[in-house]
C-alpha cells in the first residue's frame, strides 16, 4: 500500500488504532506471561497485611495532672533474613549492646530465608532509644567500611531492623505503687493490669484490640484503621501529699522497727483518697520483682487487702452507737472497778488497773476496755451489731482498688458468736477490719453523720471528654448531732491527755488503738497493732487520717508510736492543703 | 420481445428518474470515507480520553492511597513520640526530681506555723485538673471537611434541588 495514497485522517486513524492495539496486546501479554503467576502470588502474599491494632494504654494522672503511669517508646530489634549478610556480626552486636545470648542470636540470624514462613526473627525487645542509637551508629560504621555487606570478611549489620512500640512506664517509680498496681508490659500480646488501679480499671485502660486487614494495593490503599484511644484516668491522689505520707510512713516504720505500716488520708466529705501509703512497696517499672517484695502472706496494699484486729480505734464506733441511741451521754458516769464479767469471762483494762469514776470522755481518753464493754452490754447485742453493720463492718467498702478483702462479722445468730464477743468487739478485739473499712466508718463522724464510699478515681477521659465521678454516700449510721458530740469528746480527750497527736494551731479529734496480735491462738502482749484514727479541723473536717503500724518494737502502744505519725501527717497536710490555723481561718472567714 | 422491449424503456425511465433523484442526495464516496474515519476517530478519541481520565484518576487515587498509608504511619510515629515525650517530661518533673531541685535552689519544707495565709477575693483555690472537655462541650464530632468535598455530583445536585425547594416553600414535613 502506498502510504502517500493515505489521507491524513486515515493515517491518524491507523496510528491511534495501532496505539490502542499495542496497549491491548500489552495487557494480554501481562496477563498471560510467565510472570503473571508470580505477580498473582505476590499479590496474595503482600497485597494485604493482617495487623493487630491496639489502643495505646491509657494514662493515669494524679488530681493535678501529674503523670503517674504513661507509655514510653522502645524498640524491637530483629533480622530480615532475606537481607542478612553476616549473621555473626549481627549476633555480636546485639549480644554486646543488649546483653542477649550470642549463640541464640547467631542461630536465629543465620536461619535460611523462606518467603512462605521464615522471613523475620526477633533478636531483642524493649530496647531503649539510647541503646538503639548506639546500634544505628555501629551499623553506619560497618556500612561505610563494607558497603552493602558485600565483603563477607568484614562485619555488616545488613538485615538488622528495628520497630518502635510502647512500653508502660511509671515516672514516679515507687510512689503510689500500692495504689497504681502494675501492667505486665513484657507480655505484649496478653499483658494486663494487676492490683490497684491497673487491675480495677484494666478494661478502660486497655481500650480495644482488633485485627485489621490492610490492603497494600495502591489502588485500594486506605488509611490504616486505628483503634479508638483508651480511657485515661485522673485519680484523687495528690502526688505531693502521697510523697509526704510515704516519707513519714517509711520513717515511722524504721524508727519504731515496725514490721509494716499503712497510712490513709481521705477527704471525709467526698470520699476522695488523697494519699494511701503502705509498706512494702516496689517499683512497678520492674514488676517482675513482685515475688521478691511481696512474699507469702504480704498483701500488695495492706490498706485494702489486709484485715486485722484494730483494737481501741474501734471504740469510736461503740461510743457512737451508744450516743446515737442515747444509751449514754458524754457526761454519763461509769465507775471502773478494773474488771467486768461478760458471758462468764472477765474483761480487764489495758493496764489491768481500776480507773474509778469516769465520764464517757474519760473512758475514751483512757481507752478503758471495761467501760466500753459495759457500754456494749447496755446497748445490747442487737443494737450494737446493727450499728456495726451500719458502719459497714463485715462488708466491703467497694473502693475502686483491686483486691479488697473483708472479714465476716460474727453476729449473735452465728454459731461462732459467743456473748463474750459483745465485750471484746466493743474495744476492737475479736473483730477484723481493713484500714479502709475503718476510714469509711469514721468518715461519718467527720461528715455530719454521713459515711462516704472511699474512691481513688476522680475522673476518666474517654473520646475526648472528661467524665467526673460523683460522691457516693454509703449511709448515715449516726445523726449529725452524734457525729459532733463524738468529735468533740475525742478532741477534748486528746487535749486533756496532751496527746502526741495534737498539732499546734489546729484542733483535731482522734483515737489511738493498741491491739494484741493472736499468735498460735493466744494473744501476745509484746506483738501489737498500733493504730490511730483522727480527723480535723474539728469545726470543718477536711481530712481523715488512719495510721497503722504493725508490730512496732520501740513501743507496743498506739499512743506512743501511731499518734506522732498522725501529727506528722497533719503538719504536712495542712500546708499542702492550704488549711490555715484555726484562729487565722476564723479571722479570714469573718472577713 | 416487442412487448418486452416496450415495457423496458418505461421501467428504465422510472429507474433512471429514481437514480437521478438518489444521486442528487448521495454523498460523494470520499465524503463517506471521511465521515467513517471521522466517526471512528471520534470514538477512538473518546476511548483514549476516557482511558486517560481513568488512568489519571487511578494514578492519583493510588498516589493518594500511598500518601494516606504514609501519613497513617507518620501519625503512629507521632503518637508514639508524643507518648514518649509525655513520659520524659513526667520523669523530669517527678516529685523526687522536683523536690531535689527545690532543695538545690535553697527551698525547704515549712512548718505550719511559718505559713502566711492571705485572703484573695474571688480566688476559689487550686482546682483539680481538667484534661478534656466535659460531656456536651466537645466539638470533636463535627467534621472539619466541608460537605462539598464529601458529596457526589448527585448528592450535590439533589441537595441543591432540596434547598431550592425549601426556599420556595416546598419543604416537606
Amino acid at each position: 500500500m502506498n502510504l502517500r495514497s493515505l489521507s491524513r485522517p486515515k493515517a491518524l486513524g491507523l496510528l491511534l488504532t495501532a496505539f490502542v492495539a499495542v496497549i491491548a496486546i500489552q495487557m494480554i501479554r501481562i496477563q498471560t506471561s510467565t510472570h503473571a503467576a508470580y505477580l498473582d502470588k505476590w499479590a496474595q502474599n503482600y497485597g494485604v497485611e493482617v495487623r493487630t491494632v491496639q489502643s495505646e494504654r491509657g494514662y493515669i494522672y494524679d488530681r493535678w495532672g501529674h503523670l503517674l503511669a504513661g507509655n514510653k517508646e522502645v524498640y524491637e530489634i530483629g533480622a530480615e533474613l532475606q537481607y542478612v549478610k553476616n549473621p555473626a556480626s549481627i549476633a555480636s552486636a546485639v549480644s554486646t549492646l543488649f546483653g542477649v545470648n550470642y549463640d541464640a542470636s547467631y542461630d536465629a540470624a543465620k536461619l535460611v530465608y523462606e518467603p512462605s514462613n521464615m522471613v523475620y526473627v526477633t533478636l531483642a525487645d524493649f530496647v531503649t532509644s539510647d541503646k538503639l542509637e548506639e546500634l544505628i551508629n555501629l551499623k553506619k560504621q560497618y556500612e561505610a567500611a563494607n558497603p552493602y555487606g558485600e565483603n563477607p570478611d568484614l562485619p555488616s549489620l545488613r538485615g538488622l531492623t528495628w520497630t518502635a512500640h510502647l512500653q508502660r512506664t511509671y515516672p514516679e517509680n515507687e510512689l503510689a505503687s500500692n495504689i497504681l498496681g502494675f501492667y505486665t508490659y513484657y507480655d505484649r500480646e496478653t499483658g494486663k493490669g494487676y492490683f490497684g488501679v491497673e487491675e480495677e480499671y484494666n478494661e478502660l485502660l486497655s481500650g480495644t484490640k482488633q485485627k485489621v486487614v490492610i490492603k497494600l494495593d495502591p489502588y485500594e490503599m486506605q488509611e490504616i484503621p486505628s483503634a479508638p484511644a483508651a480511657a485515661s484516668l485522673v485519680l484523687t491522689i495528690d502526688r505531693e501529699i502521697q510523697r509526704s505520707v510515704e516519707t513519714i510512713l517509711n520513717n515511722a516504720v524504721t524508727k519504731n522497727k515496725a514490721a509494716n505500716g499503712t497510712i490513709i488520708v481521705m477527704d471525709p466529705e467526698t470520699g476522695e483518697i488523697l494519699a494511701m501509703a503502705a509498706t512494702p512497696r516496689f517499683n512497678p517499672n520492674n514488676y517482675w520483682t513482685y515475688g521478691d517484695v511481696f512474699t507469702a502472706g504480704i498483701s500488695f496494699n495492706k490498706a485494702v487487702s489486709q484485715v486485722y484486729e484494730p483494737g481501741s480505734v474501734f471504740k469510736v464506733l461503740t461510743m457512737a452507737a451508744a450516743l446515737d441511741t442515747n444509751t449514754v451521754k458524754p457526761t454519763t458516769e461509769f465507775v471502773d472497778t478494773g474488771v467486768i464479767e461478760v458471758g462468764g469471762w472477765e474483761i480487764y483494762n489495758w493496764d489491768r488497773s481500776a480507773w474509778g469514776r469516769q465520764t464517757m470522755v474519760g473512758c475514751m481518753q483512757h481507752s478503758l476496755n471495761v467501760c466500753l464493754s459495759w457500754i456494749a452490754t447496755q446497748l445490747g447485742p442487737t443494737s450494737f451489731y446493727d450499728y456495726l453493720n451500719r458502719f459497714g463492718i463485715g462488708h466491703r467498702t467497694n473502693i475502686d482498688l483491686a483486691g479488697e478483702e473483708v472479714y465476716p462479722l460474727s453476729q449473735p445468730d452465728d454459731p461462732t458468736w459467743y456473748t463474750i464477743n459483745l465485750a471484746t468487739n466493743s474495744f476492737g478485739q475479736g473483730v477484723a477490719v481493713t484500714p479502709i473499712q475503718m476510714v469509711m466508718a469514721a468518715s461519718a463522724f467527720a461528715n455530719d453523720g454521713k459515711m462516704v464510699v472511699p474512691h481513688v478515681l476522680k475522673a476518666y477521659i474517654q473520646d475526648g471528654q472528661q467524665f467526673s465521678t460523683a460522691t457516693k454516700i454509703a449511709g448515715a449510721p449516726v445523726t449529725a448531732a452524734t457525729a459532733y458530740t463524738l468529735t468533740e469528746m475525742l478532741a477534748v480527750s486528746l487535749e486533756e491527755e496532751a496527746s502526741d497527736a495534737l498539732v499546734e494551731g489546729y484542733r483535731v479529734a482522734g483515737k489511738t488503738g493498741t491491739a494484741e496480735i493472736a499468735v498460735n491462738g493466744q494473744y501476745s502482749s509484746y506483738a501489737t497493732n498500733a493504730s490511730f484514727v483522727g480527723w480535723g479541723p474539728v469545726d470543718d473536717p477536711k481530712f481523715i487520717i488512719y495510721v497503722w503500724l504493725e508490730k512496732p518494737k520501740s513501743s507496743i502502744w498506739g499512743s506512743i508510736v501511731a499518734a506522732p505519725v498522725f501529727r506528722d501527717v497533719v503538719k504536712q497536710l495542712v500546708v499542702l492543703m492550704n488549711i490555715p490555723p484555726d484562729d487565722q481561718r476564723f479571722t479570714l472567714q469573718a472577713q | 420481445m416487442t412487448q418486452s422491449n416496450e415495457r423496458t424503456p418505461r421501467k428504465t425511465h422510472r429507474t433512471r428518474a429514481k437514480v437521478n433523484l438518489t444521486q442528487a442526495f448521495r454523498q460523494a464516496p470520499w465524503r463517506n470515507q471521511v465521515q467513517f474515519v471521522g466517526l471512528f476517530l471520534l470514538a477512538l478519541v473518546i476511548v483514549v480520553l476516557v482511558a486517560s481520565v481513568y488512568l489519571s484518576i487511578s494514578g492519583r487515587a493510588a498516589a493518594a492511597g500511598l500518601r494516606a498509608y504514609s501519613y497513617s504511619l507518620e501519625r503512629q510515629d507521632l503518637e508514639r513520640a508524643i507518648a514518649d515525650h509525655k513520659s520524659q517530661i513526667a520523669n523530669l518533673t517527678s516529685s523526687a526530681v522536683m523536690e531535689q531541685r527545690a532543695k538545690d535552689a535553697g527551698f525547704q519544707r515549712i512548718d505550719p506555723s511559718q505559713a502566711v495565709y492571705v485572703l484573695v477575693p474571688g480566688y476559689a483555690g487550686r482546682q483539680p485538673v481538667v484534661l478534656a472537655a466535659p460531656p456536651g462541650v466537645s466539638n470533636s464530632g463535627i467534621s472539619l471537611v466541608k460537605s462539598a468535598y464529601r458529596q457526589s455530583l448527585w448528592d450535590w445536585m439533589f441537595s441543591g434541588i432540596n434547598r431550592l425547594s425549601d426556599s420556595v416553600g416546598g419543604s416537606t414535613q
